[in-house]
């Protein structure tokens, strides 16, 4: 017997139609990604200006993909490509080395070989990581970020804790990959060792960043917001930023420069992997041919004032001459660094 | 033949199975998670939260910062709405697209522009100094004073709406009444119309409270990392530090608190209206 709801709708017609309609709204994401020339890429916040006006219409003309990007920080991606572990949406991974070790302990990349890459010959030795799990592709340089008008330079790391800053200086959390910078010159002037000894020392970096609390304004863990205070003058510090995002905006007439300060700079562990079992998987691996090829280090190298990968290319960013660049244990850095965020904002918390 | 009332109850099938695979199975899932633990079931989880002064600390925050802000939004709310009950015509389409026009604004533009005005050289500051209240700046940015102000900001049509729909449909000659046997305006207001508009006071709070006890991108634009809420700790927690028990009983915390305001406010909306 069949029941009329209204004029002629029956029950199970409706039922019928409500069960396909759930299951078209619930579909509609995969039908619309079944599209061959899609790829979804995740990368940071702060490429976007780059990934839109570069990497994009290169990928379009020369591969054919039509590049989605989802900009956010590393650990943010890590979840993404972990909580979809069964069933990758993202092909392709753009992310720091410390949370690349945890995605490759994870069980969640792919490697990434010469016949499918063969740009990836072309790298310096040290941008292959764990037999290709990831490779880096652009290596920005770190170190104060501060406002011209304000200041004439940041000489020192010390300089973030002079009590004439009081109140001046923004530090990122440890949240953020460039957070480990400020950390490691708490270290260093802390332990009062070099930093490649003092990065293991961590229980002087924690202390010597207490002393720190004083001139904070505050600890950021969304970059652009902390960065607009610097441009408008409101901190003369910004710590642990880098040439990929200072120099662009002083280039641009912003009051901003990036300093060297005398102690050491750092290496932003910039990595690319493949996402294990993401979709187009022939296109991915065509995506970081490219990312790693000249043209594409070129461009991105010149546009984010960062030092190339690809021996072949001779662009980008200038490192400050006469000032050691260091890059830490990346390993001992993911090893413990939920703790260290944990007690970091436990510490910083007012 | 099936009842009228399970007939028009089918209606209801796509909105409440929608509920089931998008909230409820999720909640239920997170809810499980707090509780399991290596050797089965386990308050150990809601034993660490509360036995950390880190996390008592931020959860008494977020209590104080939602009642903070709903307390001034509704200080800004009650005389809005009851201006807007009165208004006709132009005024009340005035009114209303002020109130609803800003919420197609998203939090992150507000943040920055907040940013703009509390800065030591941004407007407020500058106008205090230049009418005397203070000779130099006043630090307002990364503030729990800022943060309250700024939700109550978003936050403020909830808080009018639902005052505005209960004074709207009062009774005027009840005042009226009151008046002509001789009642002050101040009688008149507190034993007559306060009372009746009561159930929207109500209803506008839980709503704001609700939204401010939950808030994640307004706190963490506003007043960063060094004040953090409950769900900036959730985000924490599963995203950095990977602890997924821990995110999972500050989300059954969260979600406890809010039951309550719900189960709460409608008990006082009831009582409320039964007296009436």
């Amino acid at each position: 017997m069949k029941h009329s709801l209204g004029r002629g709708l029956t029950r199970r017609e409706m039922l019928k139609t409500s069960a396909f309609a759930t299951l078209g709204t619930l579909a509609a994401p995969s039908i619309l990604r079944a599209q061959t020339s899609e790829l979804v890429i995740g990368c940071a916040g702060s490429h976007t200006a780059w990934m839109e006006s570069i990497v994009t219409p290169h990928m379009k003309d020369t591969i054919g993909a039509d590049i989605i990007f989802e900009g956010t920080k590393s650990s943010v991606n890590l979840e993404k490509m972990s909580s979809n572990k069964d069933a990758p949406y993202l092909s392709v991974v753009q992310m720091d080395d410390p949370v690349m070790i945890q995605a490759v302990e994870a069980g969640l990349l792919t490697p990434i070989t010469p016949d499918a890459v063969p740009n990836m010959t072309d790298l310096r030795p040290d941008a292959t990581h764990m037999d290709g799990m990831w490779c880096n592709y652009v290596q920005p340089w770190a170190g104060v970020a501060y406002n011209t008008d304000k200041t004439d330079g940041v000489p020192s790391w010390t300089a973030l804790w002079d009590p004439a800053n009081a109140g001046q200086v923004v530090i990122p959390s440890l949240q953020n990959t460039e957070g480990m910078w400020t950390l490691l010159s708490a270290a260093m002037l802390g332990s009062g060792l070099h930093f490649a000894q003092a990065q293991y020392e961590i229980d002087a970096a924690f202390a010597k960043l207490e002393e720190l609390k004083p001139n904070l304004l505050t600890v950021y863990s969304t970059m652009s917001q902390a960065f607009n205070l610097l441009e408008q003058g409101e901190i003369s510090m910004l710590s642990g930023n880098f040439s990929s995002y200072t120099l662009p905006r002083k280039a641009q007439g912003v009051p901003v420069d990036l300093a060297a300060p005398s102690e050491g700079i750092f290496a932003m562990p910039s990595g690319i992997c493949l996402v294990k079992g993401g979709p187009n998987p022939e296109l991915a691996q065509a995506y970081v041919n490219e990312m790693l090829g000249p043209v594409m280090q070129a461009a991105v190298a010149d546009f984010a004032s960062s030092v190339p990968a690809n021996t072949t290319v001779t662009a980008g960013a200038i490192v400050p001459e006469g000032v050691p660049i260091y890059s830490p244990d990346w390993s001992f850095v993911a090893s413990n660094r939920a703790a260290w965020i944990d007690r970091f904002d436990k510490l910083m918390a007012i | 033949m099936i009842a009228r009332s399970n007939r028009i109850a089918l209606l209801a099938v796509p909105g409440l199975a929608f509920l089931a695979i998008i909230y409820a199975l999720p909640l239920f899932l997170l809810l499980f998670k707090s509780i399991q633990g290596a050797e089965g079931l386990t308050l150990a989880s809601y034993i660490d939260f509360f036995g950390d002064e880190f996390n008592r600390t931020v959860l008494w925050r977020t209590l104080r910062v939602a009642l903070l802000t709903t307390l001034l939004a509704l200080v800004i709310a009650y005389p809005t709405a009851f201006a807007m009950a009165r208004a006709k015509g132009i005024w009340l389409t005035v009114f209303l697209v002020a109130l609803v026009l800003p919420m197609s604004l998203g939090v992150i533009v507000k943040a920055f522009a907040w940013s703009i005005l509390f800065r030591s050289n941004g407007f407020i500051n500058t106008t205090l100094q230049a009418i005397g209240i203070t000779d130099e700046p006043v630090r307002m940015l990364f503030t729990e004073t800022a943060l309250v102000i700024g939700a109550a900001n978003v936050f403020l049509p909830f808080m009018v709406l639902p005052i505005y729909s209960v004074i709207r449909q009062l009774n005027k000659s009840l005042p009226e009444a009151a008046s002509s046997l001789g009642a002050t305006p101040w009688f008149r207001f507190t034993r007559v119309t306060l009372p009746l508009s009561l159930p929207g006071v109500v209803a506008g709070s839980a709503f704001t409270f609700s939204l401010a006890i939950s808030m994640y991108v307004i706190p963490s634009l506003i007043v960063g990392e060094r004040q953090q809420t409950l769900s900036m700790l959730i985000a924490r927690s599963f995203l950095y530090l990977r602890n997924e028990p821990l995110g999972s009983t500050i989300s059954a915390v969260l979600l406890a608190i809010a039951i309550f305001v719900v189960l709460f406010s409608s008990w006082l909306a009831g009582r409320l209206g039964a007296r009436q």
